[in-house]
């Protein structure tokens, strides 16, 4: 997801869209439908949620063709729409409820099937403490803390494109960083 | 350099080392501080342990049902006026817009003969494309998308 030349493909992709080209929505959600999922997942840390939100972004992508204008790089757009709807649906979900479910699913973890070749149960148990751990540090962050850290550590966006996305300035994006990192080393640098 | 943790200058170069991602030149600079400051090579020990963790974190792989759900709810998406005049055939899951078409074309060619009756669908279709720009610019507000003069940083878009 690094820079671009003034338009990057994926605008171009969408000016496509607005001018009645279904297909090349469906490039577009097949290059993004994971990454989007993924950055929800991370943000609200619940399946059901997440992937209600990331349908969100793409009908709101593809209801928005015809008003569409590239005025930033596409990503920057379709990462607003998602961490705007993240961000709104923990700010409405901030109660004791939602507390409760992080916890039993936390706790709980998802049910996998043991691959033939599978680590020991040891193994496969500790791990998954791990990221027990690594998720629970991560759902303790402040809203925007964790956006920004979501998106510089797994969509490797640059502090500018994440400033643009949650909408300040990039000092203020690299004091978001510190911050979350401050936390996160107190909590996460032992699993090193 | 400069201790980035004393000066509180160019501290995110140490995040951005710790991550692998700075490059040769700066890394060259700060691997040689490293080598003489250990509190920056305290803080980068601990910032690769945060980095190696949040790898471990692997989500879920996204549902297979996941398109078509979404096409399912483009399909109920009621079509815009364009779509209905200029795009009856392109998309494969807009297979009714043509229905669509052929309905606002009889609409239309019943407004030509009885004026009267058909107003109200007109006035319903424009009250819907408003209330859906509304909503539009509703969305485009809360994302404060206003275009911005961004040329200058053409490059980071
Ligand atoms: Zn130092």
């Amino acid at each position: 997801m690094g820079a671009s030349a003034a338009l990057d493909y994926d605008a171009e992709l969408m000016l496509r869209v607005k001018d009645g080209d279904e297909a090349s929505f469906g490039l577009l959600l097949d290059k993004y439908r994971a990454p989007v999922s993924h950055f929800l997942y991370r943000m609200v840390q619940d399946q059901a949620v997440s992937e209600e939100l990331a349908q969100e972004v793409f009908l709101r992508v593809y209801k928005s063709r015809e008003t569409y204008e590239p005025a930033a790089k596409f990503t920057t757009w379709l990462f607003r729409i998602a961490t705007h709807l993240a961000l709104n649906w923990l700010r409405d979900e901030k109660n004791e409820r939602a507390q409760e479910r992080l916890d039993q699913s936390t706790e709980d973890g998802p049910t996998r099937e043991v691959p033939d070749r599978a680590p020991s149960v040891e193994q496969e148990m500790v791990a998954e403490v791990k990221v027990a751990e690594v998720r629970r540090a991560v759902a303790a962050l402040p809203d925007k803390q964790r956006a920004a850290v979501l998106m510089q550590k797994y969509e490797e966006m640059e502090y500018s494109q994440i400033a643009k996305v949650l909408s300040c300035s990039e000092s203020a994006v690299k004091s978001l960083l510190f911050r979350a990192y401050e936390t996160l080393r107190v909590r996460l640098a032992h699993m090193a | 350099m400069n201790c980035p943790i004393k000066t509180q200058k160019n501290k995110e170069w140490l995040l951005e080392y710790s991550a692998g991602r700075l490059d040769n030149e700066r890394a060259a600079r700060v691997a040689r501080h490293l080598a003489m400051c250990p509190e920056c090579a305290r803080f980068v020990e601990a910032q690769r342990g945060v980095w190696q963790a949040l790898s471990q974190w692997e989500p879920e792989p996204v549902s297979a049902d996941f398109d078509r759900r979404l096409y399912s709810r483009i399909e109920s998406q009621p079509a815009t006026w364009l779509d209905r005049l200029f795009r009856p055939l392109q998309p494969l899951w807009h297979a009714a817009i043509p229905v669509a078409a052929a309905c606002l074309l009889i609409v239309a060619s019943v407004v030509l003969h009885t004026p009267q009756a058909p107003q109200v669908t007109v006035e319903k279709i424009e009250a819907e494309q408003v209330e859906r720009t509304l909503d539009d610019m509703q969305m485009l507000r809360e994302l404060a998308l206003t275009p911005k003069p961004e040329g200058s940083t053409s490059k980071s878009m």
